[in-house]
């Protein structure tokens, strides 16, 4: 019966939708995560009787036919890359982007993955790196005697050391943009990769054209809506619970046909 | 004799035909724009026996074709500045693959490397001047209620929204697209609204499919047992004739 198996697939569907809306809401407070969202497509259809057909010598059509489907699949599961809130958090080497684009951060295996999430910190070195320790691109450094940082807008590090009035330039933080933000790969620790689907990244100063400004002292929050969430997670449920239910009506009406008496 | 087995028979397989169907609205009830589909069966009068003037011939049931309700279904926000709803009914987005053309209500839209409008399945999205080329970095696409893409203001196409005089000339291809299965030509759809960062859902009722559910067991059933009642007659009919 092929009912059972469209309700499976169904039933596998909404599970599906389950586990990307918990990892959304898991990530509610994760900086410079974007949610994603499951989109379904239906299956094939078998055609029983083809819509068009001759239905007599007459010239007369089968005007709608017989069309059956199979079921539902998940079309792609995609990011949603609009903008999340900046948050101030006052942390000296936070560093929220807002508009397009992605620090550029230098993986220990010599790639470069990309990041909205710009909690930053020094290592030993001085360096600008991320909470795990890959240098941010282009690299920085904070010499030892710095009193205090700022990030401007266009991404200029400027810094004034001990016994200093005037700032000096000790960096510029660029971007990278790309024309499918929904095909980069996450790799986890907030990071992601450049793919085929993505495209090549596209590497510009930041406030130019095509790329957002720097907010020094914020990190960007999700973009989670957790009322969104949970309502998603309401009507997932229930859609699974329906379609348990037709395998159950499935399954006696088998019975009920296995059983007659001859 | 048999024919009360047969004519169960018959209403057995359209019922089966139908559950199926009820199972994929069911499955497609979070499928963006799915459109719900019924099972319509109509009666097939056979042929008289040939001397049996005084009854009646006998009705089967047949299916006759699948309707498919091309009713509007509930916009939701997603807030994706790719995602698209149409609204209005009967109107499709114009889709071009390697099958040549599709049709879709599904307007969850990305880009691919070089910029092209795309479906999520890389089918691209046609414009009255053909494929759609967006260059992200002069700003975010805005789209206009007709269906005009601009960039910070320049407008850089149109989507092609299209509908069909007999929208039964169509067939459903799977991944949410539609093929035009006859001649039928496509003509511009003035009269509906494209509603940027929305996405039409799916306009299945899942009050009313698992209803039918319900209907269409019972309804297999109470077949069953008069298959079944009309076997016992027939047993017993020979039981006793056996006996004379």
């Amino acid at each position: 019966m092929r009912a059972l198996r469209t309700a499976a697939s169904g039933m596998s569907a909404q599970q599906l939708n389950v586990e990307v809306i918990s990892n959304n809401i898991a990530n509610m407070n994760t900086v410079g995560f974007k949610r994603q969202r499951a989109e379904f497509q239906d299956l094939l259809y078998q055609n029983v009787e083809r819509m068009g057909a001759q239905s007599s010598s007459q010239g007369t059509v089968v005007p709608t036919g017989i069309q059956i489907g199979a079921g539902v699949k998940a079309g792609s599961v995609y990011r949603i890359t609009d903008q999340g809130s900046p948050t101030q958090t006052g942390g000296r080497y936070d560093v929220a982007i807002d508009g397009r684009g992605y620090f550029q951060i230098l993986l220990p295996s010599g790639e470069t993955a990309f990041t909205r999430a710009g909690n930053f910190a020094l290592n030993g070195e001085g360096q600008l790196v991320t909470d795990d320790g890959y240098a941010v691109q282009p690299n920085i450094s904070i010499p030892q005697d710095a009193v205090d940082v700022t990030i401007s807008k266009t991404g200029q590090v400027q810094v004034i050391t001990a016994g200093q009035t005037e700032p000096s330039i000790v960096g510029q933080l660029e971007l990278a943009s790309f024309f499918n933000e929904a095909g980069l790969e996450a790799i986890g620790d907030n990071l992601l990769m450049e793919t085929a689907a993505s495209g090549a990244a596209n590497v510009g100063t930041p406030g130019e054209v095509g790329f957002g400004q720097l907010l020094h002292g914020y990190t960007e929050a999700s973009n989670v809506d957790a009322v969104a969430e949970i309502s998603a997670l309401i009507i997932a449920q229930r859609a699974y619970e329906m379609n348990s239910k037709v395998i159950t009506t499935a399954d006696q009406m088998l019975s009920v046909s296995a059983q007659v008496k001859s | 004799m048999e024919n009360a087995a047969y004519v169960g028979l018959s209403r057995q397989m359209t019922l089966r035909r139908e559950l199926d169907i009820v199972a994929n609205n069911i499955a497609n009830a979070d499928t963006t724009g799915f459109k719900v589909e019924q099972l319509l069966v109509g009666a097939e009068v056979g042929d008289r026996a040939r001397n049996a003037f005084i009854r009646p011939g006998v009705s089967f049931v047949l299916d006759n074709g699948v309707g498919r309700d091309y009713g509007q279904a509930g916009l939701e926000q997603t807030g994706r500045n790719l995602d698209f709803g149409i609204e209005g009914e009967g109107a499709f987005f114009t889709l071009s693959d390697g099958a040549g053309e599709a049709y879709t209500r599904d307007g969850a839209f990305t880009l691919d490397p070089e910029g092209r409008l795309t479906t999520q399945g890389g089918a691209a999205v046609q414009g009255d001047g053909g494929e759609i080329i967006l260059d992200r970095s002069l700003g975010e696409p805005a789209v206009a209620a007709d269906g005009t893409i601009s960039q910070n203001g320049n407008p850089v196409g149109r989507l092609s929204i299209v509908r069909f005089d007999t929208l039964a000339a169509l067939e459903k291809g799977g991944d949410g697209l539609y093929r035009n299965a006859s001649n039928a030509t496509a003509i511009d759809a003035t009269d509906v609204q494209v509603r940027q960062g929305m996405l039409e859902g799916s306009n299945v009722n899942p009050i009313l499919e698992i209803t039918n559910l319900i209907r269409i067991q019972r309804a297999y059933e109470s077949v069953t047992r008069m298959i079944e009642n009309a076997n016992d007659l027939s047993r017993r009919a020979v039981e006793r004739l056996g006996r004379a």
